[in-house]
């Protein structure tokens, strides 16, 4: 939790102002019940008209100033909460920028999402709510018992009398209906994934004529929700008749008492009539920081949720070598992975070298271990043992940007960013000029973009899968690179577009190329094919050789042959 | 897939507020005699708070003289009229507590019956809709309609009746009290309110501006957000990180400069508030000091009115609160309603058929999702009892939809496809649907056990069914191997087993079904070699003496058909045997010809 309160720090001033401002609102506020005291046992005990007029000045002049105060105090708890949320955001998308696939996929990124985005949100609205709880409500709630010491009355045991029954009630309702917050909270989940699954699944319930059954799965689920729903409500709601029921007869008993203290001469009508409004003030402070305290652990969640993000370990860490010889090659020495906590490894033993002017094929079924390959290349992820060798050093010693550098990457599922086709290309070389980036078009078969200004929506979705592959093999080629990476991402291209593709990667012979495919026809004339199995190299040739002597790949060539994959 | 956060949609089109109104009426209506009791016990209570502050007053008037008596040396405070009135406003308070939470607690139950139902109706709906109004990109919005606005629905029917009811009770209550007090200090309070009011408008209003540009800002650092996660890797691995910062920066800088002024101006909404209250008060205290000289009041008038002035101030600030409240659940209750509306499923027959004795024929079968936009045209073939048909083309020809028209998710546009000719459009649909059996590549399961997930297919199967059909398609090997066997419980996403494990319990659970008519989507990847073949294996098991539809990817499958039906376009190019095919030399040919020229 400390990471969340850094972005705090240059907001200190700030705070001390809040606190300021809140402190004369409550001096000024505080000192209303006192003058009405002072109206009543002076102005009207000795009929004195101009010192009613005169307090009342004063007492105008205070609400001014209070006045101003507040707006002053919102003033700075907006910066502050608004501040403090871009800060924030800018922390964790700094960080999550550093995250490697590994810290990726531990947190997920649809969840990341969420936490910089909603979760910072909800963070950032608790804060107003912190400035009036732990600074107003304490200050309110001293300033007050101060008020009412001043008083000198007998009649403070009232006030901790209540106290305790105030908080007595508090605490039997969040021992009755803390535990059904939890339980109402998963069957809410329930609810949505029942309805969720029975939207997905609508063609299956309809081809079994299962809709009376699913009415009655969801049913089910409903009438729970209803259940605790009324059972909850019906405990928590006690809790509002209860606490004013309270407050009221707190008003009661010092009128009570403060008679018999009058009967003594302790006491003046205008002394009871403030101290009766101290005391709703001291019990409302309190209410105020017990209701922050039902709130917290929903508060806490995000704040978990966000820290968590925050105390990630990043896996990658950066080298110093800067100079990498052009030509070079890229060696795998015993490579393994293994993902943290799985008994499994992904990658075992791994040896291969990448040379200029070569195409390496790697082959295998899903789940083989082949992105794991590619991914360890530009360090998207690191070996858990083994090295990967670039001109004979480990990969971990040189600058990440300089190694990146050196690389061209394709991934399996293209994805495009928001902007135009011509901002997309840039991404692979920034210096692009519109020559390069037709040119690059062309190579990649983009034949469906008229205009390099054409409009790349969000995530690239007005483009289709096989134009979006097409375009970020297009980005992939536009730069000059020694090393060219494509996971598989001829998939959704037919075979004559693919074969025009592979046509014109020929244009980067000087360099060495690596290519993932389960299609046979994608890398049957790589100069090495590596096929994979269970994440071991099991066989190692080109195509000819490998027909003869690996079974596996004579098993895939066979299943391929056998399939009429062409038509699909 | 994990669920993606849900996009709010702002409402697109101003709210119907009449029809919106009468729809929640419609949902109040099946509970009138409850809302009454709420409203009576809303008035009971309100009524008996509004009385306390007079006595409490009173009370204090009696310290006031006694105290007056005392220092005069003319008597004493008369404690026995003021352990009276306290006693009566103590048994006020207390009656009033209890019908305040007699009052929220059948408001509670009515607005929790309501969401209830409007769940279950929504449900039904579902089950009951026409096949395109469920598709795939409307399931979000669904969702968001049967859970979200179902809760902002019941939120705003509790908080606002409960707080509305109270609060115009309240007013009028507090206005005649302090009427009875003084008129002139009741002028001076209540003409603050519609100041105070319009004041607090013009504010909203004035923020709203903010809020709106604010919200634009939001919207494009949300989605770069989005993007450079889903991204990330293309982002590393090109050296994005400084690029994607900086843009990142600005726009957070923008943003937040937007945000922390809607922030700041409707935050003000407080400090005015707090204001009126403050200024009512100072008022108060010298006006009703000033009438206490005149003799027009007495002193504990003065903190009556103290009480009644807090007790009319807090209702406008609930009404302001409730009103944007009623402006959510109307728009809740709109989109909910909009979908309630939505036409079932048509299925006026209830003729049932219960076996297929000749066989099924497309007669110039045409459809078109859209209008104008023929998927199928002019489809016509004949399938006897027991025929395999391979329906083989390209993605998008329109082999998945001809399966759709046969299952009757669609209706057809023009032609008729007939069972033992007769048009099946004069059956009961479930009574077609329950002849077939339909296996897809994109299988669907449930988070239930596994062997639930088999029973689907036949609830009345007993254990030894269930496992006798996962041993039919070779899927109890690995069952027994999960961790809780048959009672392993697959996970909400189902990503506790493989792909191609789905299929095999797909598979298993139309065996067990035991249908006359099947459709099957053979796998074209993502599958490994071992259980492809497992798969297939499985499938022809469930297809032995069966009449089948296989939309076909794999020459084995195609050689062994029937007859083989090449569909381009939503038409049939060639179809007959694979013999005949090949003697054609047409199409189907030349693609085969390629194909295997290719990897060779």
């Amino acid at each position: 939790m400390k990471k969340l309160l850094k972005p705090m720090k240059n907001k200190i001033p700030q705070i001390f102002f809040i606190f300021i401002f809140l402190s004369i609102q409550v001096y000024c506020d505080l000192t209303l019940p006192q003058y009405t005291a002072e109206i009543v046992n002076v102005g009207i005990q000795n009929t004195n008209f101009q010192f009613i007029i005169d307090i009342g000045i004063m007492m105008l002049l205070m609400v001014a100033i209070s006045a101003l105060a507040t707006v002053a105090v919102s003033y700075f708890s907006s910066r502050v909460a608004s501040g403090y949320a871009k800060d924030l955001r800018k922390i964790i998308y700094e960080k999550v920028l550093k995250f490697s696939n590994h810290e990726l996929n531990h947190i997920s990124r649809s969840s990341l999402i969420t936490r910089s985005t909603n979760d910072v949100n909800q963070l950032q609205s608790v804060l107003g709510m912190i400035f009036m709880t732990l600074i107003f409500a304490p200050l309110l709630g001293i300033g007050s018992i101060i008020k009412v010491f001043e008083l000198q009355t007998n009649l403070s045991w009232i006030i901790l009398v209540n106290f305790i029954a105030v908080v007595l009630l508090l605490i039997i309702v969040i021992i009755k209906v803390l535990p059904y917050f939890k339980i109402t909270q998963e069957i809410i989940d329930r609810i949505n994934k029942t309805t969720r699954e029975i939207l997905i699944g609508i063609p299956v319930i309809k081809a079994f004529v299962r809709q009376d059954y699913e009415a009655d799965k969801f049913q089910k689920v409903n009438q729970e929700f209803y259940d605790v729903n009324i059972y909850v409500f019906k405990t928590l709601l006690i809790m509002l008749p209860l606490m004013t029921l309270i407050m009221n007869l707190m008003v009661v008993l010092i009128l009570y008492y403060g008679a018999y203290d009058a009967l003594s001469g302790g006491l003046l009508t205008g002394d009871i009539i403030a101290f009766i409004q101290y005391s709703t003030q001291i019990v409302t402070s309190f209410l105020m920081i017990g209701a922050f305290m039902i709130i917290l652990p929903r508060i806490l969640v995000s704040g978990r949720r966000v820290s968590e993000v925050l105390n990630t370990e990043i896996t990658i860490t950066d080298g110093d070598l800067k100079e990498i010889s052009s030509n070079s090659t890229i060696e795998f020495k015993n490579v393994s992975y293994r993902y943290p906590g799985s008994e499994k490894e992904t990658l075992k033993d791994i040896n291969f070298t990448l040379k200029p002017g070569k195409t390496t094929a790697i082959i295998g079924g899903t789940g083989s271990g082949k992105s794991t390959i590619l991914n360890l290349i530009p360090r998207l992820q690191d070996p858990s043992s083994g090295e990967i060798l670039i001109d004979g050093k480990n990969i971990k010693n040189f600058n990440l940007k300089t190694l990146r550098d050196k690389i061209s990457f394709t991934p399996q599922k293209a994805i495009l960013f928001q902007g135009d086709v011509k901002s997309n290309m840039k991404i692979g070389k920034s210096d692009a000029s519109d020559e390069d980036i037709e040119k690059a078009l062309e190579l990649a078969q983009v034949d469906f973009v008229e205009d390099l200004a054409e409009e790349v929506t969000q995530g690239g979705s007005n483009f289709s899968g096989g134009q979006k592959q097409r375009l970020s093999i297009a980005r992939a080629i536009i730069g000059t690179h020694d090393f060219y990476l494509f996971d598989d991402c001829f998939s959704a291209l037919d075979m004559n577009t693919e074969r025009r593709i592979k046509e014109n990667l020929k244009n980067l012979k000087d360099s060495s190329i690596l290519i993932v495919s389960q299609r046979i026809s994608t890398i049957m004339d790589a100069d090495e094919i590596l096929v994979i199995d269970n994440g071991e190299i099991v066989d190692r040739g080109n195509h000819n050789k490998l027909i003869e002597s690996c079974e596996i790949y004579r098993e895939i060539v066979n299943i391929q042959i056998d399939s009429m994959e062409a038509l699909s | 897939m994990s669920p993606r956060p849900l996009k709010r949609k702002p409402p697109e089109k101003p709210v119907d507020n009449r029809k919106a109104i009468k729809n929640i009426l419609g949902l109040l209506k099946d509970h009138k005699i409850r809302l009454i009791l709420t409203v009576i016990c809303a008035v009971i209570s309100t009524v008996f708070t509004i009385v306390a502050p007079l006595l409490i007053g009173e009370a204090t008037t009696t310290i006031f003289n006694g105290i007056n008596n005392i220092i005069h040396h003319t008597g004493s405070i008369d404690l026995d009229t003021l352990f009276h009135l306290l006693t009566i406003v103590v048994i006020l308070y207390v009656i009033s507590s209890i019908f305040s939470y007699l009052q929220s607690f059948l408001l509670v139950k009515v607005s929790t019956k309501i969401s209830y139902d409007l769940r279950e109706r929504m449900i039904d709906k579902i089950l009951h809709l026409p096949m395109d109004k469920v598709e795939e990109n409307k399931r979000g919005d669904i969702l968001s309609r049967v859970t979200n606005d179902v809760d902002s629905l019941q939120n705003g029917i509790t908080q606002s009746f409960i707080q509305l009811t109270t609060a115009v009770i309240t007013l009028i209550g507090v206005f005649i009290m302090m009427l009875t007090i003084n008129v002139w200090m009741t002028l001076a309070t209540v003409i603050l309110v519609p100041i105070a009011f319009l004041l607090i408008r013009a504010m909203t209003r004035y923020s709203q501006k903010y809020f709106l540009k604010q919200l634009v800002f939001k919207g494009s650092l949300n989605a770069q957000i989005e993007e450079t996660f889903t991204g990330h890797d293309i982002i590393r691995a090109f050296n994005q990180e400084e690029i994607s910062m900086e843009k990142f920066e600005s726009d957070n800088e923008n943003w937040f400069g937007h945000e922390w002024k809607s922030q700041f101006y409707s935050s003000l909404n407080g400090p005015l508030m707090n204001f009126i209250s403050n200024f009512t008060y100072v008022v108060v205290a010298v006006m009703g000091a000033a009438f206490v000289l005149q003799r027009a009041i007495a002193v504990g008038d003065i903190l009556a009115f103290f009480q009644y002035t807090q007790s009319f101030n807090r209702p406008i600030q609930q009404i302001t609160r409730v009103m944007s409240q009623i402006q959510t659940a109307m728009a809740a209750s709109e989109r909910i309603f909009e979908f309630l509306e939505y036409e079932d499923e048509e299925n006026p027959s209830e003729k049932s058929i219960t076996e297929i004795k000749e066989g099924i024929e497309f007669e110039n079968v045409s459809f078109g999702y859209v209008p104008n936009e023929k998927i199928i045209k002019n489809l016509s073939f004949n399938v006897e009892k027991g025929q395999k048909i391979a329906i083989i083309g390209e993605t998008g020809a329109g082999k998945t939809t001809i399966v759709k028209l046969l299952m009757r998710f669609y209706d057809i546009d023009s032609g008729s496809i007939k069972i033992d000719g007769a048009d099946i459009e004069e059956y009961d649909k479930n009574s077609i649907r329950s002849l077939i059996g339909m296996v897809l590549q994109d299988s669907w399961l449930f988070s239930d056990t596994i062997s639930n997930n088999i029973r689907y297919g036949n609830l009345d199967a007993g254990d030894s069914e269930v496992i006798d059909a996962a041993r039919q398609v070779y899927a109890d090997n690995f069952i027994r191997q999960s961790s809780d066997g048959y009672a392993s419980v697959l996970n909400e996403d189902t990503d506790n087993i493989s792909h191609g494990q789905k299929q095999l319990l797909t598979i298993a659970r139309t065996i067990l079904s035991k249908k006359e008519i099947l459709i099957l989507d053979e796998a074209t990847s993502s599958v490994d070699t071992r259980t492809e073949k497992l798969i297939q294996k499985a499938m022809d098991k469930l297809m032995e003496g069966k009449t089948s539809f296989i939309i076909a990817h794999r020459l084995s499958t195609i050689r062994n058909a029937d007859r083989i039906i090449v569909i381009e376009n939503g038409e049939i190019i060639e179809q007959g045997t694979h013999e005949e095919l090949l003697a054609l030399k047409g199409y189907y040919y030349n693609t085969l010809n390629a194909q295997l020229k290719e990897n060779l």
